[in-house]
């Protein structure tokens, strides 16, 4: 049995690698695939592949409903952009409906779930008025979590539409305020890049460092495997369209006090995925670096979470990251009470 | 980890579990069908402690695999069997895209096939199983599979799940031999598995043109009527769980089934009744 | 000055009629919508252009028999409303 993620690793990184598995060896990546939520990217990159005829309807319904997941995101966003168009005020899209909105590598084959866009701080109330107007209505009326979200979070508490049952979420910075690091929500705003639909997507370095930040400080390393396979993509498209851009890069990681977390990021990528990156912004591997790909690693193949230790300690780490201790031992009595 | 590799009509499982007895269960149950030593699945499915010390400890089984919801609630272990039916089940219901899947049963006669769909307790399942008894080939009791490309219907002949009244009932009909172990006290009250006759597990592979549709409704008096077009239309994408995610696919499967697939609402009170009332609409159809 | 209503194209819906109501099927959306008979009839007459309610309410009359005239624009407006919270029409 397989006791880590390292063949959907290989196979990501180098098709090749899946010729030599067996059946079994096929189960084991599918189910890992699916458990990380890469089984839409693992189907595109095998293409062409000489697959066995037991796997190939598995990678095409993984294709189709990825197509299918693309399609969705686009037409939440579209319904976002209508519902908030009087507004006058730029919506940026973030995560995978950014990826596919701007037709990037990274949105291809992708999952997408809720719809994420960051709006200026001053627009949120209005922002959160004319979603309700349009049909969207709270997920919880728990006003706990509704003062919890507003005085701590970076986003509104989620918002789901009544009828087609789709949540977004609405940031007024990438990440919790309380967190750090800090990015800086207004720089991001500023540049962002507006598409031809009206929307806008973040500007190229910006994207990806807020898919860095992601990495950093949101969840406990959950999806890390995916987040780092969106990195490895968008690193490999924005440096060779622009010559420029690790310059770029550079002075937004600075600009947003991501430096660290950028090095650290571009050495698992290239750990992982052999991402082409420029070696002065990665830096020098750390022991610690180790720690995080065992963590990154750890599923096997039955598609089962491994290494629960490992796993504790990034989950009490994370939560040190976005949240003061005290506000810590109150957001977790309150999951205690409540079960 | 424990395995077992279990193939139904197109769909190929691969099970784990921390526990033998399930597994042993399955296999038991599962003789007849096409055993795969390749390793290859369509799905895996997993049965667990809910906490590790739960695996001797009041043991409770957790589901899970490629497809799982998060609230699914723990079963005891004497009732795992149910809960490895009911993890293949969600597979299907989240994960396979290869058919329009309709939450109906299914039997099979002539090349023709009759489907059965409806709330719980409107007896599709019973219905099923009793007619596979009387010359029909069963298809299965839970989902229909409708190919989009050819719109026949595709077998798919899990274990038939038989709850409360319906095991007494069958029991009449259906030697001993083809039971699995009575549950009792399970969240839909008792439940036993029959294995389906052995001539429906033979033919899965056989694919059937739908010719007639039936919403049975048990517990009044006997009678068919007719429903409009719309209705039957809504209630299948009710009836489907994976309608919307199949897109336009979907749309045009489901539109052709309703267009060319004669459909009554059927109500009846004893199995004998609804017997009837389906020869009388199978002797008529072209 | 009306607001003007503009259809989605007619090649991102599929159209399918069932007795009493017809299918729309809208590729960009995925979604299903099931309508009553005003409904196809809108979409039809809009075509591609960008028109008022009572735009839409002349062209209906002359290919439609409406029976009571006189609150025909008000329905006509009313289902536009809707239609652009479901994203067939869209506001221009």
């Amino acid at each position: 049995m397989m006791r880590d993620a390292r063949p959907l690793v290989d196979a990501l990184r180098d098709p090749e690698t899946v010729l030599s598995l067996d059946g079994a060896g096929w189960t084991n990546l599918i189910s890992i695939a699916r458990a990380e939520s890469l089984i839409g990217s693992l189907a595109h990159r095998l293409t062409g592949m000489a697959v066995p005829e037991q796997v190939r309807p598995i990678l095409k319904d993984a294709i189709q409903a990825t197509d299918l997941a693309r399609q969705q995101a686009l037409w939440e966003a579209d319904c976002a952009r209508r519902a908030l168009a009087p507004l006058n005020s730029k919506v940026v899209l973030m995560k995978g409906t950014a990826y596919v909105a701007a037709d990037l590598d990274a949105g291809v084959g992708r999952s997408i779930g809720d719809l994420d866009i960051m709006v200026a701080q001053d627009s949120l109330s209005a922002v959160e008025e004319a979603l309700l107007d349009a049909g969207w209505e709270w997920v919880k009326p728990d006003p706990y979590d509704d003062q919890y979200y507003r005085e701590h979070m970076h986003e509104l508490p989620p918002l789901i539409h009544r009828e087609r049952d789709r949540m977004i979420d609405v940031h007024h910075t990438t990440l919790p305020q309380t967190a750090r690091p800090t990015p800086d929500p207004q720089a991001m705003l500023d540049a962002a890049v507006k598409l031809d639909s009206g929307l806008y997507v973040m500007s190229p370095a910006d994207m990806l460092l807020h898919s860095v930040a992601h990495l950093s400080a949101d969840g406990d390393l959950t999806g890390g495997l995916r987040n780092l396979w969106d990195i490895d993509r968008l690193v490999r498209q924005f440096s060779e369209a622009d010559e420029q851009f690790w310059i770029v890069l550079g002075v937004r990681a600075r600009l947003h006090h991501l430096e660290p977390h950028l090095a650290r990021a571009l050495r698992l990528a290239f750990r992982l995925y052999d991402t082409p990156v420029y070696k002065y912004r990665a830096g020098q591997t750390k022991f610690t670096d180790y720690l995080y790909i065992r963590r990154l690693l750890a599923r096997d193949g039955w598609g089962r979470k491994t290494r629960k230790f490992t796993r504790q300690a990034f989950y009490i780490r994370s939560h040190w990251l976005r949240m003061p201790p005290l506000m810590l031992a109150r957001h977790l009595w309150a999951k205690w009470r409540k079960g | 980890m424990h395995q077992l590799y279990l193939t139904v009509g197109p769909t190929r499982f691969r099970l784990a579990s921390t526990w033998r007895q399930p597994l042993d269960q399955l296999a038991a149950l599962y003789k007849d069908y096409p055993t795969s030593q390749d390793g290859y699945a369509d799905f895996t499915v997993r049965l667990e402690p809910e906490k590790p010390w739960r695996r001797y400890i009041r043991p409770s089984v957790h589901i899970s695999g490629d497809f799982w919801l998060p609230d699914a609630a723990p079963l005891p272990l004497d009732q795992s069997l149910l809960a490895a039916e009911m993890g293949m089940n969600l597979q299907m219901a989240l994960g396979w895209r290869r058919h329009l899947l309709l939450h109906a049963s299914s039997v099979e006669k002539d090349g023709k096939a009759l489907l059965m769909t409806g709330l719980s307790g409107s007896g599709k399942s019973t219905l099923s199983a009793m007619l596979a008894e009387k010359g029909w080939r069963f298809m299965g009791d839970e989902f229909a599979l409708l190919n989009p490309d050819t719109g026949m219907v595709h077998s798919f002949p899990r274990l038939i799940s038989l709850k409360n009244e319906a095991i007494a009932a069958m029991r009449a009909i259906v030697p001993e031999n083809r039971f699995g172990p009575l549950m009792k006290g399970t969240p839909k009250g008792d439940i036993r598995h029959v294995m389906p006759p052995l001539d429906a597990v033979n033919k899965m592979k056989d694919v059937a043109k739908p010719a007639l549709l039936l919403f049975p409704r048990f517990g009044h008096d006997p009678a068919l009527r007719d429903m409009g077009k719309s209705e039957i239309f809504v209630r299948l994408t009710q009836a489907s769980t994976n309608y919307v995610a199949l897109g336009e696919t979907g749309f045009r499967a489901l539109t052709r089934f309703v267009d060319t697939v004669p459909t009554k609402a059927m109500d009846y009170q004893s199995g004998d009744q609804a017997e009837e009332l389906i020869d009388s609409l199978w002797s008529k159809l072209p | 000055m009306s607001q003007l209503y503009r259809a989605a194209a007619s090649e991102g819906l599929i159209q399918h009629p069932l007795d009493s109501m017809t299918l729309i099927f809208q590729k960009s959306s995925g979604i299903t919508h099931v309508v009553a008979d005003l409904v196809p009839a809108i979409l039809t007459v809009m075509g591609a252009d960008a028109l008022t309610a009572e735009d839409i309410t002349g062209r209906l009359s002359d290919s439609y028999d409406l029976e009571d005239s006189g609150d025909a624009a008000d329905i006509v407006l009313a289902r536009l409303v809707e239609l652009s919270s479901l994203g067939l029409v869209e506001q221009v």
